[in-house]
């Protein structure tokens, strides 16, 4: 047993130390299935000055830890390769002090972002911020990675919506970062350093977050496509028609992938080679009204082949398990995830180059995209063939990383839209970020972090 | 083959209901409607009875306010040929549902009528079999699997011990449970196309159909909240506490 681990057992008590394999496997690694994890210890502490002694101990001793929220991280940014002390927030999952007027809520950094949005439910109100894995996802994980989801297009980014944020420091300050205020004019805005920060510059414990208004009767359109060539046309057409909640794709790949995966219905008699899926408020007649004639027009300029519209919540939601459904459907290959964005008028031009690439270089690979469309958000997902080994695949994949990226620099686009740079990404950083940029983001670390043991290794080479 | 279906307008399956602060019944007020689930697979059982080439014709009523039009223009875009609508802002009961169904099955004479079998509103399970009595046709209910060929309809009931299989005359009243069929989605183009398709609109007095109410509300409560559950810590913490405090064993 580590020498040190009594220091920290007698902060958060023996039983909130974990020391026993499944748990050092199942804690110390994200979604990204890439890594083999190597954590000391898992500690558990419960309070926010629990995470600041044990910081000041780390500080003290020079222990590296690594932050962890839901662990469905997709970059492997709570992966602990190196014998680093997880620290996992899962205990600090109470929300507390509701304030009606402010519309703010205050969280642990353990909540889970599906807890947070029924309690906004509860209070008639609504936390937009969605993705597949709400269910698992922590808020302090949410902010850690700046999450984005499927309704940004409308509502933006956790970033949006964080108001206060409790940060521990890498010596075991408590900072106290914007108390909830709507306009603080006074400098740095340190808080929205931390958000996306991934875990290196603090330990989020506790964040205020914001509220607003539930959408009136959301209503799902799945659209099928011929190409993508026409998407931007589409985005527009709808954008001006009505009030869009979401604007997402998927391939018909992708399709595939969810039916075999999952017992749901076939959602069009004829295939088509990529469908778009897009909510939009439906509240009275008029905004209906408006909503078919504008697939109507659509229909008649040929830039979609098929439409279907939800009649109900209930099939609204069954709408969203072909899309929602998409990458628990593929994670068992494992794929390799590329969550990539260019600007969202770019969206086709880009898709099809890359698509092209990969067609020509990796005849083998399966390739399924679908994404965020509406944000300019693709996720391409190449699957592992089934003879061919982990590391092989692993190699592969990252020798087409350089060209993808390349053709991705050329659009001056990112080369992580929303999962965060972690291990997955670091090593392709300055195909989005100039090099003066890395020296900077370096020594904003350094004032933050001068002995690197807040997720050492990630972000950065 | 003619087949009529039902279809009533409900507060959707996945909303939480709440109860009005004076009891009367329930908040509906910017409350999102939807066609009830049970309805939905009858309309679904008789559009594929015509696309095998069986039916003909599916005519599909539904009776309530003027809103229920949006609900039948979902069944005309379903594959629906023609809809009939009894615009009425009373409370329609069971009762008065069968008798009003009645005068139309009599003007329409459809060789089968398809149900849902409860609505999730009031859950009453009652208006098809009313109305078989009334129109002294035979009934099928709960049915899980249902064909029609020779003037017979042969229905898998869904029974308490498991199922059951009966043969009807028709004209006969079917009606639909919940594992019989998966309900297709709307598409748009057929959307469209339903705005063209005839929907009739009758009040009750042109069916001279008296609808007062027979049963009278007294008073809507929510069920009791359940209370949180506990982690306990322990195996021996569960046994005491199933034994001691739940009293079960
Ligand atoms: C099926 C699926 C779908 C997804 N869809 C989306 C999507 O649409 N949009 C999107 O943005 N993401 C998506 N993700 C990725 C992931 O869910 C998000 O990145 C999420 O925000 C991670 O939260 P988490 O709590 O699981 O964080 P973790 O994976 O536990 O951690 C993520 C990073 O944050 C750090 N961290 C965690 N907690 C803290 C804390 N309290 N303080 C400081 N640092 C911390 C970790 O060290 C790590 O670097 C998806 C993932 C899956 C599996």
């Amino acid at each position: 047993m580590p020498s040190n681990i009594a220091l920290f057992s007698a902060i958060v008590g023996e039983q909130h130390v974990l020391t026993n394999k499944d748990d050092l496997e199942n804690y110390g690694q994200d979604w990204s299935r890439l890594y083999t994890p190597a954590p000391s210890f898992i500690l558990r502490p419960g309070t926010t000055a629990e995470v600041s002694k044990i910081m000041a101990v780390a500080y003290e001793h020079e222990i590296a830890v690594v932050p962890s929220g839901g662990r469905t991280g997709l970059s492997g940014g709570a992966v602990a390769l190196n014998g680093e002390v997880v620290i996992s927030l899962e205990r600090m999952n109470q929300i507390s002090s509701f304030n009606s007027v402010d519309r703010t809520v205050t969280c642990g950094a353990g909540v889970i972002t599906q807890q947070l949005q029924e309690y906004a439910l509860e209070q008639n109100l609504y936390y937009p911020v969605d993705f597949a894995s709400a269910g698992s996802s922590h808020i302090g994980g949410n902010i850690a990675t700046n999450a984005g989801g499927i309704k940004v297009l409308k509502y933006g980014l956790t970033r949006d919506w964080v108001v206060g944020l409790t940060l521990v420091t890498a010596k075991g300050e408590i900072l106290k970062l914007n108390k909830g205020l709507v306009k603080n004019a006074t400098g740095y805005d340190l808080r929205h350093l931390i958000i996306g920060s991934e875990g290196t510059l603090g330990i989020v414990t506790e964040a205020e977050m914001t509220l607003t208004d539930q959408p009136k009767n959301p209503t799902v359109m799945l659209l099928a496509l011929e190409s993508l060539s026409d998407v931007s046309n589409l985005l527009v057409h709808f954008q001006s028609a009505m009030d869009l909640l979401a604007f997402e794709f998927f391939s018909h790949q992708a399709l595939q992938k969810v039916l075999t995966h999952r017992d749901v219905k076939k959602p069009f008699e004829h295939d088509a080679n990529f469908y778009v899926l897009m909510e939009f408020e439906s509240d009275g007649d008029e905004a209906m009204e408006s909503a078919l004639a504008a697939f109507e027009q659509a229909a008649e300029n040929e830039w979609l082949v098929d439409g279907l519209i939800s009649q109900s919540q209930q099939q609204a939601e069954e709408l969203w398990v072909y899309r929602e459904g998409i990458s628990e459907s593929i994670s068992h290959y494992p794929p390799y995830k590329n969550d990539i964005a260019v600007k969202p008028s770019q969206v086709g031009d880009f898709l099809q180059q890359v698509d092209h690439f990969v067609n020509e270089n990796y005849p083998d690979f399966e390739n399924i995209w679908f994404g965020h469309i509406g944000d300019g958000n693709l996720h391409l997902n190449i699957l592992k063939p089934e003879n061919l080994g982990l590391e092989d695949f692993k190699q592969q994949c990252a020798k087409a990383n350089p060209s993808i990226f390349t053709i991705l620099q050329s659009f001056d686009g990112s080369i992580s839209a929303e999962h965060g740079v972690g291990l997955v990404k670091k090593d392709y950083l300055s195909f989005s970020r100039s090099d003066i940029e890395i020296q900077l983001m370096k020594s904003i670390k350094r004032t933050f972090d001068p002995i690197n043991i807040l997720n050492p290794g990630k972000l950065f080479k | 083959m003619k087949l009529m279906v039902t279809v009533k307008r409900v507060v959707d399956y996945n909303v939480k209901v709440r109860v009005k602060d004076d009891q009367s019944g329930i908040e509906t007020a910017n409350v999102k409607m939807s066609m009830n689930p049970f309805c939905e697979i009858a309309v679904e059982e008789a559009i594929r009875f015509k696309e095998k080439g069986v039916a003909t014709e599916v005519v599909v009523v539904s009776i309530g306010p003027a809103q229920c039009q949006e609900t039948l223009r979902t069944a005309l875009a379903l594959g629906a040929d023609r809809a009939i609508l009894v615009k009425t802002d009373e409370e329609i009961q069971p009762l008065a549902v069968a008798k009003l169904l009645q005068k139309i099955a009599e003007k329409e004479s459809p060789n089968a009528i398809i149900m849902g079998k409860q609505s999730i509103d009031g859950d009453n399970n009652q208006s098809g079999q009313m109305l078989a009595a009334l129109l002294d046709w035979p009934q099928g209910t709960f049915a899980s699997e249902v064909s029609i060929a020779d003037g017979k309809a042969t229905v898998t009931r869904e029974v308490d011990g498991g199922l059951e299989t009966i043969a009807l005359d028709l004209p006969a009243i079917v009606t639909t449970d919940l594992r019989l069929n998966e309900p297709r989605f709307a598409s748009l183009p057929n959307i469209m196309k339903a705005k063209r398709k005839p929907l009739d609109v009758l009040s009750t007095e042109d069916l001279g159909v008296d609808v007062t109410p027979r049963v009278k509300t007294l008073k809507v409560a929510p069920p009791a909240t359940r209370q949180a559950g506990v982690k306990v810590e322990s195996v021996q913490e569960l046994v005491d506490k199933l034994k001691n405090e739940a009293k079960v064993i």
